[in-house]
């Protein structure tokens, strides 16, 4: 008989405690798996978002409410013939309760800049041009709005008939109503109002001069910021605080979980002091027991994490299609947070078997063989 | 006894340490807290905002189950401590377009309003309309432009923590020249931010006539906290009202034409009525 063999019959023998332990872990690292998919999932949505529309730096003056501050379209002609800066474009992105669906990002763009090139017409077709009173859909909105080609969408006291239904690459970009930038200011009563200013750099563009040209349009525009897009997500307090959330919640989750494998261990190891016994007396050395112990701990918290990550994986499918979330962002599932994941159960259960691995390795084989 | 002082000494300690912890902002907010006349005067003065434009989304549903109605709102206010003027005006969904009402308030006289229904029916308000529900909600004519704060009687009358954030109690009672069907008005005012968590208004008969509850907290375009987002309820009634704003714009210009009753029977979309 190996020891695996040993390990697990151990496991085995007692199938409603080792159950419900696995039940335990499993919960714990499925909300591991939900929480931080979640955090994780909205930054990356939104470095995916600017990667796809090809933005390198973003320009915004982000005091103030959910959204940047509206600022004169004006900037825009003075960002753009600063050195490095391939093209420029103006954004009026505004977070609107639209008809009644739940808050959604409505994006005014200008026309023909480059944020337009990167949507994949799905169904209808683009607007004709900047002033055309149309609209397209990202393909989640169009779900979440229940809306076709041909249907008006209201964006505050205007009608805009829905024009074409595309595919963003992204799921900021799905979840998006779209529109030129001179329609979304009229709707918004914005003339002349943008929030965002797009730049993308010459190609070899490096970070001294990117840092440089931030430095020049603070000049400019000395209320706003300008940020390289790879560091907006990192930077913004909102996605510090839901990392720092997702995270804090979990490590209770796998505090609950420790506790749970060391009591079912403990109890293991005080149920079966007289095998212990008979093994040391057979001539296994104290070390060995202890492996045993730890293996043991170590599957129970490896089937915990399986089990978990599948319970989790469900759990984010589910969360994904909630109202609130639909079209926002897309939760990350991939194998980095799976193999944390299933590696914190694995610690988990190491870390829970080294105190009863050590009472284990305590008992003398004489008394242990006497009960 | 040598060995046992250290230990005690440390308890001690660590018991100063960790009630400075627990006990010092509520200390602060204590110091900070004004009197209640004080308190009650900057949140009044905050109601008085100036000119404003307002998007919200008007829920109401039945406590029973069944669809709910969904409005969008276009809001235009103009507050000042003079004269209050207010126009609710429906923007979606396409079939309730237009629907709008007005209301007016100046000094110590009794609120005026009309009210606009589709097809193209031009109705004042009556006093007794004032105390009717706006667009079937379980918000009344008059609670938009009641300012309780400037209410004669002020008092605080205690503390609560509302969603794990310390409140005072304030309790406003009208005197002699304030008008309302509310006796009382306890509002539960997170100090920091100045703004009501909770607003419960009794009757004359000591019931709940209306409790208002802040759900969301978010800061406007001037860069104030504001309750974003409100829940009304009714004891023993059979909707719950839900206002979500989701923009706003201070500074607006707005004429005296703007807050007329004819103006309700066209629907100015934010373009033009931001001038």
């Amino acid at each position: 008989m190996t020891l695996f063999t040993i390990v697990v019959r151990g496991l085995i023998r007692r199938p409603v405690r080792t159950g419900l332990t696995l039940v335990g872990i499993s919960i714990g690292i499925a909300a591991v798996i939900a929480l931080v998919g979640m955090a994780w999932g909205y930054e990356k949505s939104m470095v995916r978002h600017l990667d796809v529309m090809g933005i390198d730096v973003v320009v915004s003056n982000m005091s103030g409410g959910i959204m940047p501050k509206v600022y004169d379209a004006s900037l825009e002609e003075k960002i753009g013939k600063l050195p490095r800066v391939k093209e420029s474009t103006s954004v009026l992105m505004q977070m609107l309760s639209v008809e009644d669906a739940p808050m959604m990002m409505v994006s005014g763009r200008e026309w023909a800049g480059f944020t337009w090139s990167q949507l994949k017409v799905v169904e209808g077709r683009m607007p004709k041009d900047g002033s055309e009173n149309a609209l397209v859909l990202g393909r989640l909105a169009a779900e979440v709005l229940k809306k076709k080609v041909g249907d008006t969408v209201q964006i505050d006291a205007m009608e805009i008939p829905v024009v074409g239904i595309v595919d963003g690459n992204a799921v900021v970009e799905n979840g998006a109503i779209i529109l030129s930038l001179s329609v979304m200011q009229e709707a918004t009563g914005n003339q002349g109002k943008v929030n965002f200013i797009d730049l993308q750099l010459v190609p070899d563009t490096t970070k001294a001069q990117t840092d440089e040209l931030c430095k020049q349009i603070k000049e400019i525009f000395p209320e706003g910021r300008a940020m390289v897009a790879s560091e907006v997500v990192g930077t913004s307090q909102g996605f510090r605080i839901a990392r720092a959330m997702s995270w804090s919640t979990s490590l209770l989750a796998i505090i609950v979980g420790v506790l749970g494998v060391m009591n079912t261990m403990l109890m293991t190891v005080f149920e079966r002091t007289h095998e212990i016994g008979i093994l040391l007396a057979v001539g296994w050395k104290r070390r060995r027991i202890v492996y045993m112990v730890l293996w043991e701990s170590a599957l129970l918290g490896f089937l915990g994490g399986v089990a978990g990550v599948t319970l989790g994986a469900i759990g984010l499918k589910i969360l994904e299609t909630t109202p609130a979330i639909r079209g926002l962002l897309e939760p990350d599932l991939g194998p980095q947070l799976i193999f944390i994941s299933v590696g914190i159960a694995v610690v988990v259960g190491v870390v829970s078997g080294l105190y009863p691995a050590w009472r284990s390795s305590r008992l003398s084989p004489s008394l242990a063989m006497n009960g | 006894m040598n060995t046992a002082f250290p230990h005690f000494r440390q308890l001690i300690l660590q018991m100063a340490f960790f009630g400075t912890l627990v006990f010092a902002p509520q200390i602060r907010a204590q110091e900070a807290t004004p009197n209640a006349k004080d308190l009650a005067a900057k949140l009044s003065a905050n109601l008085q905002d100036g000119s404003a434009l307002i998007r919200l989304k008007l829920e109401t549903t039945p406590v029973a189950g069944g669809p709910k109605t969904t409005l969008q709102l276009q809001v235009k206010s103009r507050r000042t401590k003079a004269a209050t003027d207010i126009i609710y005006q429906v923007l979606w969904p396409k079939e309730r377009k237009g629907e709008a009402f007005l209301l007016h308030k100046s000094g110590d006289n009794s609120p005026t309003g009309s009210v606009f229904t589709l097809p193209d029916s031009l109705q004042p308000l009556s006093a007794s309309q004032m105390k009717e529900g706006i667009f079937g909600s379980d918000l009344t004519y008059a609670d938009l432009l009641e300012n309780f704060f400037s209410w004669e009687h002020q008092a605080l009358v205690g503390e609560e923590i509302i969603d794990r954030v310390p409140c005072q109690i304030l309790e406003s009672k009208p005197g002699g020249d304030d008008r309302s069907i509310y006796t009382k008005v306890r509002s539960w005012v997170d100090t920091k931010r100045m703004i009501p968590l909770k607003v419960e208004k009794y009757l004359a008969s000591g019931q709940l006539g209306r409790q208002v509850t802040t759900t969301r907290v978010a800061k406007d375009d001037t860069d104030r906290p504001v309750p974003a987002s409100v829940m009304v309820q009714r004891p023993g009634q059979t909707s719950v009202t839900e206002l979500e704003g989701s923009n706003s714009k201070h500074d607006v210009t707005f004429t005296d034409s703007d807050f007329t009753a004819e103006a309700l029977r066209k629907l100015i979309p934010a373009t033009s009525a931001a001038k």
